[in-house]
């Protein structure tokens, strides 16, 4: 089976999905490679009780400063573990079971150097993901999270500081295949985070360069306007 | 001797404006063609409409011609385009039979993958009587430049030869091909008549048949508590996904994914029985063939080349695809354990006659003929 490296950022995440995450994970990937952005709860204990992890720790947290060094310098960590293929997810992101009976049919292909997958974000509660406006994950598309390492490629990031999304951008250009194994986003599970989430939003995107403004706002939207649907197994 | 040079002409093998790529029959043999050619020692370039960018698939290059005007489904200005830039290259292949007009390169090959104007929205688009026949003499045309007319069914060579006569010579029946080692029967067949799955493993569009095969699976599964029905394959959009994902939430025993060529085989294997209901468009479909390759029954539609590879009673029901129909067709399947068996090892039988080492000789013969 070709090596399959996942690579993570994480921060104060000892109270969330931390260890469910690194459990799934253990089911299909070979390393793991964390960048701990400066937590100060037991996240790196966690981490490290999951003997494929390798753990990297920052003194000053840098995410929010600018994500695309931190990105760069954890993609630096994770070509070094020498993958055939790089899973990026987050620690809140969990591949729904089937995978990993199916993930070997796509890590064997050679078609496709990259799989993009649709992602579901659970809203409130975590058996029901949203379905309103862009949180529509039938509708907003696929992108890509899994991607065959290859050192030829540039491995620049774009020139912005905030949502410069998790690959390299030559990565994200490659022909992709369409996955229909759907990715669980949690984040947004817990009613007490999201007004917090919100706020981090919006303050990282003032202007509403990266997103229309509505959409912020449909983030505190009462419950009888937004739309759920059920996850099924 | 030096390499010889090959430029494969398409439309859209990627999308012209993003990554979006399917990997639908029409792909899938394109790949395989130009592995075939690399195989014979040719060197091959894909040229497709795009912005002008240069991509690669497979470890062939991809370029991209910036135009787009297609009238009466030829594409003058993107054939001429390819004509005049292409002259580095010593062969061609049109890889889609309307690209040959206006104008071929003289030693050129063109392939049709079956008839796509049984449509009912053909006749909308081209109904009336002189653009039909505008259409018509532009096909003629196309006929006339390559020196080889590759078609994938027999189909379509009878509709050419009674439509636009004289080109008899030219036409070459290759018909598609299945891998059957890659494709085959379970080692064992599964004991247990608990559960009969029925596969559909097209895309989601109507003329595959997909809004009578919905019907048909409600009705089914309504009727026999033991009946599943597995739909899988893409949607054009993601709205067709969508919905298709929410009406499968609300019936009992009903399926929808998609999976990556290389699980297909096993997705065949836990199938009892394979439907491939086509209304129109239909060359001698891939997945058919994999389907009987896997040692399972196929229901057919009455379209296209589907006839020369299902015998109705033989090795499956070649039917018209109506919701009836496909209910009746798949009851007696359905309810017969020793026909589905019998059935299955007669396809199976046929497959090997479309094995894939077949249709490389068969490609290998015309390129000799041809590019020289």
């Amino acid at each position: 089976m070709p090596k399959v490296t996942a690579m993570m950022i994480v921060r104060n995440e000892a109270n969330r999905y931390l260890e469910r995450c690194l459990k799934a994970l253990t089911n299909y990937v070979d390393e793991l490679v964390i960048l701990d952005d400066a937590s100060t709860d037991a996240t790196p204990e966690i981490c490290l009780s999951f003997p494929m992890v390798k753990l990297y720790c920052r003194d000053t947290p840098l995410f929010l400063k600018d994500e695309a060094q931190l990105r760069h310098e954890l993609w630096h960590y994770t070509v070094a573990t020498n993958p055939e293929w790089i899973l990026a997810l987050d620690a809140d992101e969990f591949l729904e079971t089937r995978a990993v009976r199916e993930l070997p049919y796509l890590l064997k292909q050679d078609f496709f150097p990259a799989i993009s997958f649709r992602l579901f974000d659970c809203w409130g509660r975590e058996d029901y993901y949203r379905v309103d406006g862009l949180w529509n994950p039938w509708l907003r598309g696929f992108s890509i999270y899994l991607v065959k390492y290859q050192p030829w490629l540039d491995a620049a990031w774009p020139l912005q500081k905030f949502h410069c999304g998790r690959l390299p951008l030559a990565y994200r250009h490659l022909p992709h295949l369409e996955s229909d194994l759907r990715i669980k986003h949690l984040g947004w599970a817990n009613p007490a985070d999201i007004r917090a989430k919100y706020e981090r939003a919006v303050s990282q995107d003032p202007t509403f360069k990266y997103m229309p403004r509505e959409h912020y706002e449909s983030i505190l939207w009462p419950a009888d306007k937004i739309k759920l649907e059920k996850w099924q197994d | 001797m030096t390499t010889k040079k090959v430029a494969l002409l398409t439309t859209n093998f990627f999308h012209p404006t993003n990554e979006r790529i399917i990997m639908g029959g029409a792909e899938r043999y394109q790949v395989d063609l130009c592995r075939l050619l690399r195989e014979l020692g040719f060197y091959v370039e894909v040229w497709q409409i795009g912005s002008g960018w240069t991509r690669e698939f497979d470890g062939v290059r991809i370029r991209s011609i910036p135009v787009s005007r297609s009238e009466y489904h030829t594409f003058p200005d993107l054939s001429t385009a390819f004509y005049e830039n292409s002259m580095a290259f010593d062969y061609a292949i049109y890889f889609i039979l309307t690209l040959a007009y206006p104008i071929a390169r003289e030693k050129s090959i063109a392939i049709s993958h079956g008839i796509f104007w049984d449509w009912p929205g053909f006749d909308l688009m081209a109904g009336r009587l002189e653009e039909r026949q505008e259409w018509l003499r532009r096909l003629g045309i196309a006929l006339t430049g390559p020196q080889k007319l590759i078609s994938v069914d027999t189909n379509t060579i009878n509709f050419f030869n009674a439509t636009l006569p004289g080109f008899y010579h030219k036409w070459e029946y290759i018909p598609n091909y299945v891998d059957t080692d890659l494709f085959h029967p379970p080692e064992e067949e599964k004991n247990s008549t608990d559960t009969i799955r029925v596969l559909f493993p097209r895309r989601l569009v109507p003329v595959r048949g997909i809004n009578e095969t919905m019907r048909a699976a409600e009705k089914l599964t309504a009727r026999y508590p033991w009946i599943e029905f597995h739909f899988c394959g893409r949607g054009h959009d993601d709205n067709a996904e969508r919905l298709m994902s929410q009406w499968i939430a609300t019936q009992e025993r009903c399926f929808y994914y998609w999976k990556p060529l290389e699980m297909m085989p096993e997705v065949y294997r836990q199938a009892d029985i394979v439907i491939i209901p086509s209304r129109s468009t239909e060359g001698t479909s891939l997945a058919a063939l994999e389907a009987m390759a896997s040692g399972r029954p196929v229901i057919a539609g009455l379209a296209g080349g589907l006839s020369d590879i299902v015998l109705h009673g033989y090795n499956g029901y070649l039917i018209k695809p109506t919701v009836e129909n496909l209910v009746a067709a798949i009851e007696d399947l359905a309810r017969d354990k020793a026909k589905r068996q019998i059935m299955g090892q007669r396809a199976r039988e046929v497959a090997m006659t479309f094995n894939r080492k077949i249709w490389a000789e068969r490609w290998a013969r015309v390129l000799e003929t041809v590019f020289r």
